[in-house]
């Protein structure tokens, strides 16, 4: 597979070598996809694209050879989400759904309300609200935002009550939940908490035995570990005088 | 909701006796036992089933005059009517209770029911995330053409761009099966193994989705020369004795190659490349558009979209094997006959019949290659069995 560091044309020209091959009797035949690619020819490669107009202008140190590539995408709701997340960092932590369904879930959405049928309410609902409010009641930044997120936390409480009221609910008609994360997490950390103290206990243990060792030297018998092994070296000469006797 | 609160909460009206009714229900422990219940369920079902059965019975017409008819009809039993017309109340009272599951995306409908070339939208092309490309920094400078702008450091691939390429594959896909072409659909990256199986099973090509081993085309002979070809005629039918002719054959080539992950595949490309095969892929912004002879410029990163731009080529080569199977019914040849295959010997008149036959055709091809450009496929009309071999190792 050499010549792989020099521009190869060739899937672009099979038409022209298939042709060339068949002019020159090296192919009996012309293959079939011939007069396909000749009705369908493949798109020109290396296309420059034109020059975009635009912002380019206003970024500072935009060379001239930069002209001709792809350009910044920029929309007027990205200032506001910027807001929003910066004053609300937390609404980022909850979980989002980024699947989209026909690709037209967006046609079906009306920003004159905050909610949304089959949207989940969250903070890209309060800049679409803002956005809508500053386009259509010609709010400014700040006073659209002031309403946006009012009504969004008015909805967010009343998405709270009804969550732990749907919660009483289900208790007094008989249900019952299991743990909670924090629950189980609770007592995993309690269960963990457990064994390291065994085994700290063990190991506090273990070093005062070391250097009680390092301290003391040869550790002395007490008195009354020799009367033991006395007695034991006793009942020892008293088992080998007894053993001829049973053998015989 | 704690008992003693009820009356709490629901004050006055706790003390009216129709709000004692559901509240004397909840106090209430008395349950039936199960196998009463059971025994209800089971009534309940024999009744709706006599009651069926009496409904068939009585819609049985006799055959004719002479024989009669095979039952009487079994008069419904009142405890049929009856439980019927509880059923048909029940469903009057509760049928519109409950909610309605508003149409939404399932993702097994792309592989049992792809879309069409028709059914190409740019919404469909955006929600199966075709405009996704790769981070700035990897791109290749080659595709500017089919990039819509920068996002959060990634290139967005225009999707007006990537629909016009994909409907362009498609017809050329169309166009190679009318003609009766082999197709290989390659996809070799981990899950694409179903769509690519698929959309080769609709456009009856063949079919990659493990490692393409090097010299399948340029060396064919050696790797693919003990898979079994057959000869079958216009409307697929096999047609037998060929088989000593078949022997020494070169091995079949692809026609048209559909590969949907080009960066791992650059030695097939450079093999089709090398054999003149003209071959369609999917170009992400950091693959090599002149790679492949029709790029198609969307995101093969995603699974989605790779089965979105599968499934519709295989419809496409599926409403070209149509086209040819019409075509056939009417008598009508699509593709030229096979030029290296002679009849079998066994069958003496009617060889030497097909022989002077595809003589005359084969003449006739020739003419028509060199004097027409051919703006028309050529189509040859059947009065014999023409030939032709396809691949049959999938």
């Amino acid at each position: 597979m050499g010549r792989r560091h020099l521009q190869d044309f060739r899937p672009l020209r099979v038409r022209d070598t298939a042709r060339l091959l068949f002019e020159n009797n090296r192919i009996a035949r012309r293959p079939l996809w011939y007069d396909v690619t000749g009705d369908i020819p493949p798109s020109q490669p290396f296309v420059r694209p034109l020059m975009q107009s635009g912002s380019h202008k206003s970024v500072k140190g935009r060379k001239p050879s930069k002209m001709f590539k792809p350009m910044a995408l920029e929309f007027p709701e990205d200032a506001l989400r910027d807001d929003f997340y910066g004053d609300h960092p937390w609404e980022l932590a909850r979980p989002k759904v980024i699947l989209e369904g026909s690709g037209c879930d967006a046609k079906r959405w009306n920003w004159s309300r905050i909610v949304q049928p089959g949207k989940k309410l969250d903070g890209e609902s309060v800049v679409q609200r803002q956005l809508w409010l500053m386009t259509n009641e010609f709010k400014t930044q700040s006073a659209a935002y002031d309403q946006a997120r009012r009504e969004f936390y008015h909805h967010r409480h009343l998405e709270e009550v009804g969550r732990r009221i749907a919660k009483e609910e289900a208790l007094a008609t008989g249900a019952y939940f299991g743990k909670g994360p924090l629950e189980v997490g609770m007592e995993l950390e309690d269960k963990a908490y457990e064994q390291w103290k065994e085994w700290a206990a063990k190991q506090t243990e273990e070093r005062k035995q070391q250097t009680a060792q390092m301290y003391t030297g040869p550790v002395e018998e007490t008195p009354d570990e020799k009367e033991l092994d006395d007695f034991d070296d006793t009942l020892e000469e008293e088992d080998q005088a007894l053993l001829p006797e049973r053998s015989a | 909701m704690i008992l003693r609160h009820v009356a709490l909460r629901h004050a006055r009206r706790t003390l009216t006796p129709q709000s004692l009714r559901p509240l004397k229900r909840f106090v209430s422990s008395e349950v039936e036992s199960a196998d009463a219940s059971v025994q209800n369920s089971l009534d309940e079902v024999q009744a709706i089933a006599a009651h069926i059965n009496s409904l068939t019975a009585a819609q049985a017409p006799p055959i004719d005059n002479l024989t009669p008819s095979p039952a009487q009809p079994a008069a419904v039993s009142a405890e049929a009517a009856e439980s019927y017309l509880l059923f048909k109340h029940r469903e009057s009272q509760f049928g519109a209770v409950g909610s309605v599951v508003a149409p939404h995306y399932q993702p097994h409908t792309l592989l049992s029911n792809p879309p069409s070339p028709s059914d190409v939208t740019l919404e469909l092309l955006l929600a199966s995330e075709a405009h996704q490309g790769h981070a700035t920094a990897l791109w290749n400078p080659a595709n500017a053409r089919y990039i819509h702008g920068i996002r959060q450091g990634t290139h967005i691939i225009a999707l007006d761009q990537t629909a016009a390429h994909l409907r362009r594959a498609a017809k050329i896909v169309t166009e190679v099966a009318r003609r009766g072409g082999l197709i290989l659909f390659v996809g070799t990256r981990a899950g694409q193994d179903r769509c690519v199986v698929k959309a080769a099973q609709l456009a009856q090509g063949c079919h990659l989705f493990e490692r393409w081993i090097p010299g399948s085309i340029t060396n064919g002979q050696q790797i693919l020369g003990k898979c079994r070809t057959k000869v079958v005629n216009e409307k697929d039918e096999e047609v037998p004795g060929f088989e000593d002719q078949l022997y020494d054959r070169s091995v079949l080539k692809p026609d048209l190659v559909v590969c949907l992950n080009p960066m791992e595949n650059y030695v097939l490309l450079r093999e089709c490349g090398d054999h003149s095969i003209p071959t369609i892929g999917v170009i992400d912004t950091d693959a090599d558009p002149t790679w492949v002879t029709y790029p198609i410029p969307a995101n093969d990163d995603s699974l989605r979209c790779i089965q979105v731009i599968g499934g519709v080529l295989g419809r496409a080569g599926e409403q070209g094997q149509k086209l040819r199977q019409q075509a056939a019914a009417r008598g009508i040849v699509t593709y030229p006959p096979a030029s290296d295959l002679k009849p079998p010997a066994h069958t003496s008149s009617v060889a030497s019949q097909l022989e002077q036959t595809i003589e005359k055709r084969r003449q006739e091809a020739a003419l028509i290659d060199r004097t027409m450009s051919a703006e028309e496929p050529q189509e040859v009309e059947n009065k014999d069995d023409l030939e032709d071999s396809r691949d049959e190792e999938r």
